[in-house]
């Protein structure tokens, strides 16, 4: 029976669940909208692993993303990491020679730099989701275009169209004024994909040295107008990984991998069994002192098994001593 | 008398000092809770949107000082430790923008300070305080010079490693703890920050705790003694002007060419005018250097996810690269 590894990335927007074999191949993949319910797009994604490959091992597990504490807590993993060390460990694993990652997911986007596989530096979009997957989505909702032939529709312009970026309120003017003045939906869409990536190079870049090999990876790179926008706007080659849609999620394995044979030790995966309990997380804003924190607890089975946010540790604290004494 | 002392801004430099002074005169010291989130927003409402996240704490300290039947609040200027050397505006003007702004004229205790180097024991700088204190000329010669034992004991503390609050607990418990080096395995880092921004845990989003958790041996600029670093500057023709601005270059370029750390992280506020170019001058010598760099940029509104994803990735890819 061969052994695999599974990650997890629980983002904004989507879940993937993904899992490695030994040669590090993509062995299984699914994604999902999160849809403001991580909880059960991971517990499917383990499922659908589960019953696709019963009699496979998991050997270890990883999450990451702005879920994955949550995710970790749920799946038991041996590895909660964030989604830069996954994302720059995912990339210099296949590409080691990097060393500027672009990543724009469905809501976030990011610029990772590496220098001699250290991340350097990196930038998030923080509040604008301008530059992100959605925002394509909405545009490609409205013309009427499926999403996944937006990309090979932009390659087909013969015209530059320069469409405002740097809010979706205006481009979305701009691009109905282009469309009345009579330029093709071809030249629209491909003016509106270098101005989604004008805006990254320019609001997330923001004073960035973006040195090549350049990456690009997440959800977008799916995106051949895009692509091309970034080779265009950086004057360079961009290299697509191979999983460039699951990179968060297959670091999150490696990592996972890592720890389990550097440590030798047994995974703390719960199982699949596990994945029966009833989970959930509640908030509440403690009123201990003035900080208020919001504090998140899940319980599983009506027992608490993870406390975050309190600044001051007193939950986290409670926490621990209420689960040593039901031991 | 009740003198009150906020928690913020040079408290974690010159805390051990004041408060010392201000005990052996025989009054009462009332030091400001911890920054929290109310303290936060009671100094957002008052200062101007512009001004940099610590001098906003810092209102909000004086102003929970005002509800705290204190007599006096002690909003010393700092002027100069240096020769040629001053501090940044903000702090030199700071009585008059707390007289001004904050409304509360009557109970604010200041003097000059003004000195040669970064001991600011000198009685003389603090003689103007004594008429309103009820005290004499020999009362706070002899407090100042006891206070200078306590601060010294505590300097002596934060170069054995000890981060600020640490070393001031330290000192008064009367402790004589150990160096602190490096422990085999250990990432070492180099955190080059204002002492109000690496101490106050409200600002710093805990960082000390956040490398402490990743098993990361600190580094910090009041680890060094003065003398260490004078003249550490590198090939600059010239220094800043700003006194602890230039002590994080020195501490910076020593750390950058002594083999003492693994990477180092620039911890600033959003907005800081001296940071701006402290914070090229460390990216040149990294990338000269080959030690890892990052800036680290906070305010008010900083997520803590935010700056534990940064920092956890930062040692991480220490880690990473030191195991191969």
């Amino acid at each position: 029976m061969s052994k695999v590894f599974l990650g997890i990335d629980v983002g904004s927007v989507s879940t993937n669940v993904i899992a490695l074999d030994h040669n590090y191949e993509l062995l299984f993949n699914y994604y999902a909208r999160t849809s403001g319910q991580p909880i059960e797009s991971i517990k499917t994604g383990l499922e659908k692993f589960h019953s696709q490959y019963p009699d496979l091992i998991v050997a270890g597990v990883g999450t990451t993303g702005s879920g994955r504490q949550l995710a970790g807590v749920m799946v038991g993993a041996d590895v909660v990491k964030n989604e830069i060390t996954a994302h720059a460990v995912a990339t210099t694993h296949f590409h080691p020679e990097v060393r500027t990652i672009f990543e724009i997911g469905g809501q976030d986007s990011k610029i990772i730099l590496l220098k001699d596989g250290i991340v350097v530096d990196f930038a998030m979009n923080t509040v604008c989701a301008a530059g992100t997957g959605s925002f394509l989505d909405h545009q490609a909702e409205r013309m009427k275009i499926p999403i996944e032939k937006f990309g090979e529709m932009a390659l087909k312009s013969k015209n530059e169209v320069r469409i405002a970026g740097r809010c979706t309120v205006f481009a979305e003017s701009d691009m109905i004024a282009k469309q009345q003045y009579g330029f093709t939906k071809e030249d629209i869409i491909n003016g509106l994909c270098q101005a989604l990536v004008r805006n990254y190079i320019n609001n997330v870049g923001r004073g960035k040295k973006l040195e090549p090999p350049f990456a690009f990876q997440g959800g977008v790179a799916a995106n051949v107008g895009i692509r091309a926008a970034f080779e265009k706007e950086i004057k360079h080659k961009v290299i697509i990984p191979k999983y460039f849609g699951v990179m968060g999620a297959i670091g999150a394995a490696i990592l996972a991998r890592e720890k389990i044979e550097k440590s030798q030790e047994k995974t703390t995966f719960r199982g699949f069994g596990a994945l029966q309990t009833e989970f959930v997380p509640k908030s509440f804003t403690c009123n201990g002192c003035s900080n208020s924190c919001e504090v998140i607890r899940v319980t599983a089975g009506g027992k608490t098994i993870a406390v975050w946010g309190d600044r001051c540790g007193t939950w986290k604290e409670k926490m621990k001593q209420s689960l040593s004494e039901a031991i | 008398m009740k003198i009150g002392i906020p928690r913020a801004l040079l408290y974690f430099y010159y805390g051990p000092f004041w408060e010392s002074f201000f005990k052996r005169l025989g009054l009462n010291v009332v030091i400001s809770d911890s920054t929290n989130k109310a303290i936060i927003n009671r100094g957002i409402k008052v200062a101007v949107p512009e001004i940099c996240v610590p001098i906003k704490i810092l209102a909000g300290h004086y102003l929970t000082l005002a509800q705290q039947n204190v007599d006096y609040i002690f909003v010393p200027r700092m002027v100069s430790i240096r020769k040629r050397q001053f501090f940044c505006p903000k702090f030199m003007g700071l009585p008059d923008m707390v007289k001004h702004s904050l409304n509360f004229k009557e109970k604010i205790l200041t003097c000059d300070v003004v000195s040669d180097n970064s001991n600011i024991s000198n009685y003389r700088n603090y003689l103007p305080l004594a008429e309103k204190l009820g005290k004499t000329k020999k009362d706070i010669k002899i407090a100042a010079q006891e206070a200078e034992k306590d601060w010294l004991q505590f300097r002596k503390f934060t170069q054995l490693g000890y981060p600020a609050p640490k070393a001031y607990e330290l000192m008064v418990k009367g402790l004589n703890p150990v160096k602190i080096n490096p422990k085999p395995g250990q990432i070492r880092i180099g955190l080059l920050g204002y002492v109000y921004n690496m101490y106050d845990p409200y600002i710093s989003l805990g960082i000390f705790d956040i490398l402490q958790e990743n098993n990361v041996h600190v580094t910090t600029f009041d680890m060094f003694s003065e003398n260490e670093l004078r003249n550490v500057t590198g090939n600059m023709s010239k220094v800043l002007f700003w006194t602890f601005s230039n002590y994080l270059l020195e501490a910076g370029l020593h750390l950058f060419n002594s083999d003492q750390v693994d990477g180092i992280i620039h911890l600033t506020a959003f907005g800081c005018g001296p940071d701006s170019f402290l914070g090229k001058l460390f990216e040149l010598e990294s990338e000269k250097k080959g030690i890892p760099f990052m800036t680290v940029r906070v305010d008010e509104h900083t997520g803590e996810n935010h700056l534990v994803t940064r920092v956890e990735a930062f040692t991480d890819m220490l880690k990473r690269s030191k195991a191969v």
